[in-house]
This record gives C-alpha cells, sequence and structure tokens, in this order.
C-alpha cells in the first residue's frame, strides 16, 4: 500500500489525517498517563491544585504504591485472578482444541460442521445474566461458592466457544497434503493432530489463550456474585474496595494501573491474528 | 481395498467423534441445562437453602413487567448501546482508513489504538470516577477551566454519559481493529485503480472502501451491540447503578435482584425476558456468521 493513496494525497488531507491520528493517540493515553501521574502523589497532592508535573510541582511518592502492593487482600485477589486465568486457559485448550480440529477436518452426519461450530459460538454470545441464577444455584450446591474450581467452571463454559471457533478456522489453514504425507508415512490420526497440526497452529493457540485469559482477567459480573473473600478476583476486589473505602485518586490509580497492566501488555506481543481471533474467523486478519 | 477404506473410516469416524465429543458434553451440561433451568426458576419460588418452594405459574413474570424499575433500566440500555454502537463505529472506521491509507507510523499507531480494548472495565470505571467527581476530577476541572459545569456523577444523566465516554473510550479500538484487518484485506490494485479514476480521498472511501468492508463492519456492529447489551462492570464500577437506580442498566439491576436480594425466581424471569430481547440482535448476528464461516 506504501503507497499511491498516500502519495497522491494534497497535503491538507495529510495534515487533516495526521491531526485526527493524534487526537486519538491524546484520547487513548490521556487515562493512563492520569493514572500513573496520580499514582505517584501523595493523598494530600491528589487534591492540591496545581500540583500536575512530577519533581517540579509535587514530590513523587512511591506510598501508594507500597500501601496496595503490601494490602494482603489485593495480594490475594492478583493470585487468585492468575490462577483462576490460567487454569480456564489451559482447561479450555485441552477440551475445545481437539473439538476444534474434528469440526475444521470432518463433517458429520446429521449436522453441518458448520452448524456445529456455531451452535458452540451461541453460548459466547448469550447474555451472561441470563444464566447468572442457575450458576449460582449451581455452585451454592456443589459446595463451590468462593472457590478457584468454581470460577474456573463457569469461565470455562463461556471461553470455550472462542477456542472452537477460533482454532477451526486456524487449522483449516493447514494444509492438506502436509496430513496426507504423513498419513501415507504411516502416521496414525492422533499422530497428524497432535505432531504436525497442533505445531503448525501455535500462533492461532497463542492468540486463543490470551483472549481467553483476558476475558477471564477483566471479567466482573460471576466474579463479583459468587465469590467473597478466599477466591475474589482482581474485577471483586475494586467493586469491594470501591464500595467500602470509598475512592482515594492515588490508590484508585495503582489499583487501575495494577488491574490492567497484564492483559494489556500482552496484547502488545499477540498482534497477529487479533482481529480474527476478536471476530470468531468472521475476518481475516 | 474396500476392507481397508471401511476399516480406515471407521478408525476416522472414531476419532472424529472422541474429538468432539468432551466439548459437546460440557456444553450441554453446562449451557443447555442453566437455561432451561433458569426458565423453570422463572415459574417457582425458590428459597437459598431450602430449594424450590413452590410453583407460581406467571407470577414472577408478572411482578416483572408491572415494575418501573424493569422497564427503565431496559430503557437505558437500549439509550445506552444506541449512542455508544454508532459513534464507536464511526470512530473506529475513520482512523483505521486514516492509518490504511499509508499514515507513517502503522505499526506505532496500531498496538496504542488498541490497547484500551484489553483493559479491565471495572478498573476503568473505578478510575473514572476520579476523572468525572466533582472534587478535583481531571474532566470537572478541565471543563470548569473553560466555564462549562456538568453535573456528572450526582445525576443520572450526567452518571450515564460519563459511562459512555469511557465506553467509547475502551470499546472503539474494536472497531479499529476489525476495520483495520476489514481495509487491509482489500487488495492495493484497487484502491491503486479507484485512486486513478476518483477525484478524492473522500470518493474512495464512499464508494470503495465502505461498500468493501461493509461485510466486516457489520459483523463488528453487531458484536458490539451484543457486548453492549451485556454492559455491567463498567458503569457499576462507576456509578454503582446510583444515584438511586437511575444508572442500572440492566445487567446491574438483574444482578442486584438475584444476588443482593436473593430473589431468585424474578432474576430468573428478567433474564428469560432479557433472552428473547436480546435474540433478535443475535438471530441476525448468526445470519450473517453463516454466511461468513465455512
Amino acid at each position: 500500500m506504501e503507497n499511491l493513496l498516500w502519495r497522491n494525497s494534497k497535503w491538507g488531507s495529510k495534515l487533516v489525517a495526521m491531526a485526527i491520528a493524534c487526537v486519538a493517540l491524546v484520547w487513548v493515553a490521556i487515562p493512563f498517563l492520569w493514572a500513573f501521574n496520580n499514582s505517584i502523589k501523595t493523598e494530600a497532592d491528589t487534591f492540591r491544585q496545581g500540583a500536575v508535573i512530577p519533581f517540579l510541582q509535587f514530590t513523587p511518592s512511591l506510598d501508594a504504591w507500597k500501601f496496595v502492593l503490601s494490602d494482603p487482600q489485593a495480594l490475594n485477589c492478583l493470585f487468585s485472578s492468575a490462577l483462576v486465568g490460567v487454569g480456564t486457559t489451559l482447561f479450555v485448550l485441552i477440551l475445545g482444541t481437539p473439538a476444534a480440529y474434528s469440526l475444521a477436518r470432518f463433517e458429520f452426519k446429521r449436522m453441518k460442521s458448520r452448524d456445529i461450530t456455531l451452535w458452540f459460538l451461541s453460548q459466547r454470545v448469550l447474555p451472561p445474566v441470563v444464566v447468572l441464577t442457575p450458576f449460582y444455584i449451581l455452585l451454592a450446591e456443589l459446595g463451590l461458592i468462593d472457590t478457584w474450581l468454581g470460577l474456573i467452571l463457569l469461565y470455562s463454559t463461556f471461553n470455550l466457544a472462542f477456542c472452537v471457533v477460533i482454532m477451526r478456522d486456524i487449522f483449516r489453514d493447514v494444509s492438506k497434503e502436509v496430513e496426507e504425507a504423513a498419513r501415507i508415512e504411516g502416521a496414525s490420526l492422533w499422530q497428524i493432530f497432535w505432531m504436525i497440526a497442533v505445531p503448525l497452529s501455535l500462533d492461532g493457540l497463542i492468540v486463543t489463550a490470551f483472549i481467553v485469559f483476558a476475558f477471564c482477567w477483566n471479567e466482573a459480573l460471576f466474579a463479583s456474585a459468587v465469590t467473597s473473600q478466599h477466591a475474589a478476583t482482581m474485577p471483586a476486589f475494586i467493586l469491594a474496595s470501591r464500595s467500602t473505602r470509598g475512592v482515594d485518586f492515588n490508590q484508585a490509580a495503582v489499583n487501575t494501573l495494577v488491574a490492567i497492566a497484564p492483559p494489556v501488555i500482552m496484547s502488545f506481543f499477540v498482534q497477529r491474528y487479533l482481529a480474527r481471533g476478536l471476530s470468531f474467523g468472521a475476518v481475516k486478519g | 481395498m474396500a476392507v481397508i477404506a471401511s476399516a480406515q473410516s471407521k478408525a476416522e469416524r472414531g476419532f472424529k467423534y472422541a474429538l468432539l465429543a468432551p466439548a459437546v458434553i460440557w456444553v450441554i451440561g453446562l449451557t443447555f441445562f442453566p437455561i432451561v433451568a433458569a426458565v423453570h426458576f422463572s415459574f417457582v419460588n425458590y428459597v437459598l437453602g431450602e430449594g424450590i418452594t413452590g410453583f407460581v405459574g406467571f407470577d414472577n413474570y408478572v411482578r416483572v413487567l408491572t415494575d418501573g424499575g424493569f422497564w427503565y433500566s431496559i430503557f437505558i440500555t437500549l439509550v445506552y448501546v444506541l449512542v455508544t454502537v454508532p459513534i464507536e463505529v464511526c470512530a473506529g472506521f475513520v482512523l483505521a482508513w486514516i492509518i490504511t491509507i499509508g499514515l507513517p507510523g502503522k505499526s506505532f499507531f496500531r498496538p496504542i489504538l488498541t490497547a484500551p480494548l484489553f483493559t479491565m472495565e471495572v478498573a476503568i470505571g473505578y478510575l473514572g470516577v476520579t476523572l468525572f467527581t466533582d472534587q478535583g476530577g481531571l474532566v470537572t476541572t478541565l471543563l470548569a477551566a473553560v466555564g462549562i459545569h456538568i453535573e456528572w456523577l450526582s445525576t443520572g444523566a450526567g452518571g450515564l454519559a460519563a459511562a459512555m465516554i469511557l465506553d467509547m473510550w475502551i470499546w472503539t479500538p474494536f472497531v479499529f481493529l476489525m476495520s483495520l484487518a476489514g481495509l487491509s484485506a482489500i487488495p492495493n490494485d484497487i484502491y491503486d485503480a479507484a485512486m486513478l479514476e476518483a477525484s478524492s480521498h473522500w470518493e474512495v472511501f464512499r464508494h470503495v472502501a465502505l461498500p468493501l468492508a461493509w461485510p466486516v463492519l457489520t459483523i463488528a456492529i453487531l458484536l458490539r451491540i451484543i457486548e453492549g447489551m451485556k454492559s455491567f462492570g463498567l458503569p457499576y464500577a462507576l456509578t454503582s447503578g446510583g444515584p438511586g437506580t437511575s444508572t442500572q442498566l440492566f445487567s446491574i439491576m438483574a444482578d442486584l435482584t438475584t444476588i443482593q436480594f436473593t430473589d431468585f425466581g424474578r432474576g430468573s424471569a428478567m433474564g428469560v425476558l432479557y433472552l428473547i430481547l436480546v435474540s433478535v440482535v443475535i438471530t441476525i448476528f448468526f445470519k450473517q456468521m453463516r454466511k461468513r464461516i465455512e
């Protein structure tokens, strides 16, 4: 694209394009900068007018960071978030990847594999609040309220569709000739799946893992409904501290930065296939 | 020969079902059972610890449908979606177009402009309090400096507006990312040819880029509507549903009914009614998806 459209542009339209891009950049950056700037203020400085530029107008302090990161409840929630996120991701990949492969390669008697795939997708687009009651009661009956296992169970259910739909799409791109050649060499169906298709689809697995992890990390409705102390994740922690402690600017800023950092940082490394993954394979790219 | 072929296809049949079955069983057990259960619970009285204490017919539905709070929450959820989605779609698509036509620094802009998409909604809502509060919030202070005074978090309309602004911050990147993929999929020759024919960028945008990227944009719009109808964490963290119940979007209200007031019968009835409402959008979405995936 490098690029007739751009080269033939008039100076005016180039300037407008650049201006829009810069506005977008500032718009995206403001909450991050505001949070960062507040996170290094003392509580008194957060209320003082004119305390904007660190070192010049106020003395940076790590008090809020120290406070939040030494709060056992916050650390506990970070740990729960990580554990539930990783646990769900692994479980979803183990359960979903074989199903995705099966749907990518084979047809079935009663239903087209495309329709089975869409059937999987239906549970992802369902508003979760619809099944809040039955899931709450199910977990209560099983004694899984406020446990990591309970959350992993719930999140696996909501995210299985991601894995099945995305990985099916990726597997369809793996060349059939390679698999055919392996079959002639005497590889079993399982070997073809495990030793050829899966290694060739690593990019897709990584993107799937990232999307599933980010969803679990950020999920709030069930996290706040079915956890209280032990298994509370970061969203539940933030909602709870909002209602009990109110809002201290500097602590809110640290909480925010800690809570959003993992998926945001990961996203910088997972750019390929992102649109494809988030659109369930409907958008290539 | 036929014997070998049939042995092979038999192995294949076992294999394909073995791979698929665990996931299918999981979904039937943990998706279809809960939906059936939700419908069931909506017709009974359920007390935590005691279980079902009686069949009440349509009582739960009557109580929900005659409750002004239910209709209000549906109304503001629809307003929320109808305001945020069109703005997000326009802004996201225009940004994607600007990057596509060759603005220098594409690989710099893309990851940064998509970063908000992966932030935690609850955290952004919480941070939003410090942006919109009238006690030294950034937005409030900046607007006051130019003489504009808006009561963001102390009024229902202001709270909703603040939530919508933050919603746009998080979700415009989604449309941007989708549109970028859609526009990049259009071959360069088409752009080049169009540029030679057309008299302005606007014409290429209007008559080439938009129609060719439209199928992708349709999927993005439908997914945004579906996700928007689920909005919970961001508005809840920002306003806690208040003042009063003025910013209780549907998911917030249903969550409070079910979990805080443990009114499971009414909560289920709300869920079922909402499912019927949302199924219109979901049906359209599935029709589009059927065309897009093979």
